[in-house]
């Protein structure tokens, strides 16, 4: 049974529609990432949730009860937003008192509470410091514990490794998927960074034009993104869009910014994009004009090494720019055992692609 | 289940929400509608209307009256060059109190500030007994060249009402530019400097479009001060020299001209609207240049080398400059302080100022004991104080509603008429201000009898853009997904506002109330039009008393006022900054 339905929600802004009758189901106990870029209107999703905007149409529905026209403080959904906001005149424990003492728990009870909610987030030592006195991680875990304690029916979270450190990013988020789990919370998450959706994420959802595109584990959407834009978003390499799609008889050509893709079928749907991936690449470092003219259908590129990088024991990646205009840059895998000569940055490079390898979007 | 929820529609804290801000817009609205627009519609009247017909007629006379221009133009040009002479003194000032760091600075830059909340007739009496005909400044100048002739007369000239007026006026200046040299993005200078851009061009192109809104909006601020000048120019200018506030009181109270004087009200009042406006669009721009500035000017410790004779120079010279800055503002200060127990001839008590104030020997003079005058002043301010912060915690209200602009992304049109009611108040000169209320209800009985009830609203009316701002800037800071985030955990809009916007603000709060107290404490234009009978304030007796041969008692009174105004000061260090603006 969905524990949240969002209901063709639609909201606009200044006459855009950012939101565009967008609909969304969550499973009770699920965590599921939004993934969409910066403006795109994920904030707002979660602000009308909160019951701090109200959508323009649509119903949000939690637990089989329409909340739609509930106000903020009768909805019981706690709310982490992307800016450490804790209340700065109070200390960490009275900052996570507040929503107990709004719901009227009684004294006893509050303490124990805490107790609950600082051993589960680990703010145990934190709770008579002010907010100025602890770092961003710390201040993002108590914003996390006063959400949390009020036992909220959803919750909501605003990029909340945004203003982490890189190093702190990956030990938080699997501390909010350790609480999340643990106290069996409904959860909607929204950045823009897909290594936090590939982290914690049950599902993820990639939002664009005021909608939810594609929804799905995020290994079925890796294989089988809808379109290029989505493929973008989740952050896949070696990613080019089409730019121009020519029907030939039993042939159609792809034309990309790194060159045309000729395939031996005739296609009628539209294709977005292509997809290579990093170890499909052919590598050579120089063919004879006979060679090449053998292998008429493959794409060949000419390239410069600029980095090469050490990805498994015995695979290297390494980062071609390519001769075309403008520069693209595509990423090849190669065994280490494969090369007979150690490559090194600024070397030309020949690379081959055949079409069969190629994945349309 | 969806028939029940949308019967929920109008839930109880939305309604509760709308019917506190549409009291609130109410209180505000006809607070201001009865106690100043229609004043000011009264004052219109006269200027426009003779008996029933509106006419331009006494308008333009009097605006072309030969000696009302010369008073504009010279309202104008004191104006300019007051503010031209503090804007020369006061950036190089503000520049070097941004730049470097020494002891003692911070306190510096706060005793900056006393001289402009002292009350007007305070600076006024300091300003005489330091560079009068008989003032330190002569006798030591006449002591040291042996001269017959002082060095500086203030009496009747236009270098006095000058030099008053930047004394006055300078830490406004000096107070506002430090903001604005510790705004600049030095970074940019930084990168100029690595593209190998020349020093003159760095601080033509780079360093002064940072600070240029600065500038403007502070001089326009001095402005508004010196063409309002008051207390200053009455005693200073003699007859020669007036401003249209100190026309504008003559034409009132002495020639009882009172269609003349609405004119130039009238007139005043449309000039002040206009610096203001051009003040509240720079201060804007200037607001929005201060977002997200990290690196500012870098501090410079000062200090004497024993090698470095470049350094030695800039220390030595600071230190001289800072000295002169501290002389001329706080000589005239301690010098009221001294006076008060400086016998006035020989054979008399150092205290017997202090002990007047418990007689009544001067009541003839003042219409009451200065006791009673003290304790008016006081409970003026109380009274102005409590009034004031209502009002502007309700007007604060209403302009940072965040439920109708979060809801809707924006404000209703009442809110922004609230806003535009604010601003007029602003513009008003404090003899308007009391001329309004003098001419609709000078024949009530609630006038004849109980004038302290318009004293105090007036003071109100004064001190309320202050309080208001001051209370406003420390709600902006507020982020409003605090707010947010306290009512998805529960709290409701009364809890929210106790637990989190009222805590919040209070700093805010009691920077406003101390101003609006030291504001009332010292006003003199307004009280000095309305005052009747024994309702006198300390103001009001040193004016009497400013020119007779004693100076002792005034200076007592005097120095009580800057007494408290001081202990007002200290507790306001303690709670935060004034804001000096409007």
């Amino acid at each position: 049974m969905a524990n949240l339905i969002l209901k063709e929600i639609s909201m606009r802004y200044e006459r855009k529609y950012i939101l565009d009758t967008l609909n969304l189901e969550i499973n009770h106990g699920e965590l599921v990432v939004l993934l969409g870029e910066s403006g795109c209107g994920k904030t707002t999703l979660l602000k009308i949730v909160a019951g701090i905007i109200e959508s323009e149409k649509g119903k949000v529905i939690v637990d089989n009860e329409d909340i739609t026209d509930k106000p903020p403080q009768k909805r019981k959904i706690g709310y982490v937003p992307q800016a450490q906001v804790l209340f700065p005149h109070m200390k960490v424990k009275e900052n996570i008192k507040f929503g107990l003492e709004a719901h009227k728990y009684s004294k006893e009870e509050i303490e124990k509470k805490i107790l609950w909610v600082s051993e589960l987030t680990q703010i145990k030592d934190l709770l008579d410091r002010y907010p100025s006195e602890i770092s961003g991680g710390q201040k993002q875990r108590v914003a996390l514990a006063r959400a949390v304690v009020i036992e909220p029916k959803i919750l909501l979270l605003d990029e909340p490794l945004s203003s982490i450190d890189a190093t702190g990013r990956e030990s938080l988020a699997l501390t909010i998927r350790r609480i999340q789990t643990e106290t069996e919370t409904t959860t909607l998450y929204v950045t823009h960074n897909q290594e936090e959706a590939r982290l914690i994420s049950d599902r993820v959802g990639v939002i664009y034009d005021g909608r939810i595109q594609q929804i799905g584990k995020v290994i079925e959407i890796d294989n089988k993104p809808k379109n290029y834009l989505i493929a973008k978003i989740m952050g896949t390499t070696n990613i080019w869009s089409v730019l121009y799609q020519e029907k030939r008889e039993k042939r159609t050509i792809l034309t990309t910014d790194i060159g045309k893709i000729n395939l031996k079928a005739k296609l009628e749907r539209k294709v977005t994009g292509i997809k290579i991936d990093p170890s499909d690449f052919e590598i050579s470092f120089g063919l004879t004009k006979e060679e090449k003219e053998n292998v008429a259908d493959y794409l060949d590129l000419e390239g410069t090494v600029k980095s090469i990088i050490q990805k498994e024991k015995d695979v290297i990646r390494i980062v071609v720019e390519l001769n075309v205009e403008p520069i693209e840059y595509v990423k090849v895998d190669v065994k280490k055992t494969f090369l007979d000569k150690t490559i090194k940055p600024n070397q030309e490079i020949f690379l081959r692609i055949n079409p069969k390898v190629v994945q349309l979007l | 289940m969806r028939p029940q929820t949308s019967l929920k529609k109008f839930n109880s804290e939305l309604v509760t929400n709308r019917l506190i801000i549409i009291l609130a817009i109410l209180a505000i609205g006809s607070f201001l509608l009865s106690l100043f627009y229609i004043p000011i519609v009264k004052i219109f009247q006269f200027a426009f209307f003779s008996d029933v017909q509106f006419t331009f007629e006494t308008f333009i006379s009097t605006i072309a009256d030969s000696i009302n221009v010369t008073f504009l133009a010279f309202t104008f040009l004191q104006a300019f060059l007051s503010t031209l002479i503090c804007i020369i003194i006061g950036i190089p000032a503000g520049y070097f109190f941004a730049k470097y760091d020494f002891r003692g600075k911070k306190l510096i830059v706060n005793l900056l500030t006393v001289p402009f909340v002292l009350p007007p007739i305070v600076v006024l009496l300091g300003f005489i007994v330091t560079y009068g005909q008989a003032g330190w400044v002569n006798i030591l100048w006449k002591g040291l060249t042996g001269s017959e002739n002082s060095l500086i007369s203030i009496f009747g000239t236009f270098q006095g009402i000058l030099l008053a007026h930047v004394f006055y006026n300078l830490s406004v200046i000096i107070r506002m530019t430090i903001p604005a040299w510790q705004s600049i993005d030095f970074e940019q200078v930084e990168v100029s400097r690595t593209l190998g851009v020349n020093r003159w061009k760095i601080l033509w192109k780079i360093i002064f479009p940072q600070i240029r809104n600065y500038i403007i909006s502070a001089a326009l601020l001095v402005f508004i001060y010196t063409f309002n000048s008051f207390a200053i120019v009455l005693f200073l200018g003699e007859v020669r020299f007036q401003t249209l506030e100190v026309r504008i009181f003559k034409l009132m109270k002495a020639s009882l001209n009172f269609p003349e004087g609405a004119s130039l009200a009238i007139l005043q009042l449309i000039l002040n609207t206009i610096v203001i406006v051009f003040y509240l669009i720079f201060d804007r721009k200037t607001r929005q240049m201060a977002i997200g500035r990290e690196k500012g000017l870098p501090e410079k410790k000062l200090f004497f080398s024993k090698t470095d004779w470049k350094q030695n120079g800039i220390t030595l010279g600071s230190t001289v400059f800072i000295l002169l800055i501290g002389l001329f503002t706080f000589a005239p200060i301690l010098a009221v302080i001294i006076i008060s127990f400086k016998p006035y001839y020989s054979g008399i008590s150092p205290f017997y100022g202090y002990q007047q104030l418990l007689s009544t020997e001067y009541m003839p003079l003042l219409n009451n004991s200065p006791l009673r005058m003290l304790l008016n002043t006081l409970l003026f301010a109380l009274i102005t104080t409590i009034i004031t912060i209502v009002l502007s915690l309700l007007i604060v209200f209403v302009l940072r509603n965040r439920y109708q602009s979060l809801k809707k992304y924006k404000s209703s049109k009442l809110e922004g008429l609230v806003s535009y009611m604010i601003i007029l108040p602003m513009a008003t000169s404090s003899i308007t201000l009391a001329m309004g209320l003098f001419l609709s209800f000078n024949s009530s009985s609630l006038y004849q009898n109980s004038v302290w009830f318009f004293i105090i609203l007036t003071h109100v009316l004064i001190s309320l853009p202050f309080t208001t701002r001051s209370i406003l800037a420390a709600y902006n800071r507020i982020d409003v997904e605090l707010l947010n985030v306290a009512s998805t955990l529960g709290a409701s809009r009364f809890r929210v506002f106790r637990k989190i916007e009222f805590p919040m603000i209070l700093r805010g709060l009691i920077v406003g109330a101390i101003f609006s107290f030291a504001i009332s404490l010292g006003e003199f234009g307004a009280t000095n039009f309305l005052v009747r009978g024994e309702y006198g304030t300390l103001s009001i007796g040193i004016s009497k008393l400013l020119l007779t041969q004693t100076l002792q008692l005034p200076a007592t009174m005097a120095s009580i006022l800057i007494i408290i105004t001081v202990l007002c000061f200290i507790i306001i260090q303690r709670f935060g900054e004034i804001e000096l603006k409007v």
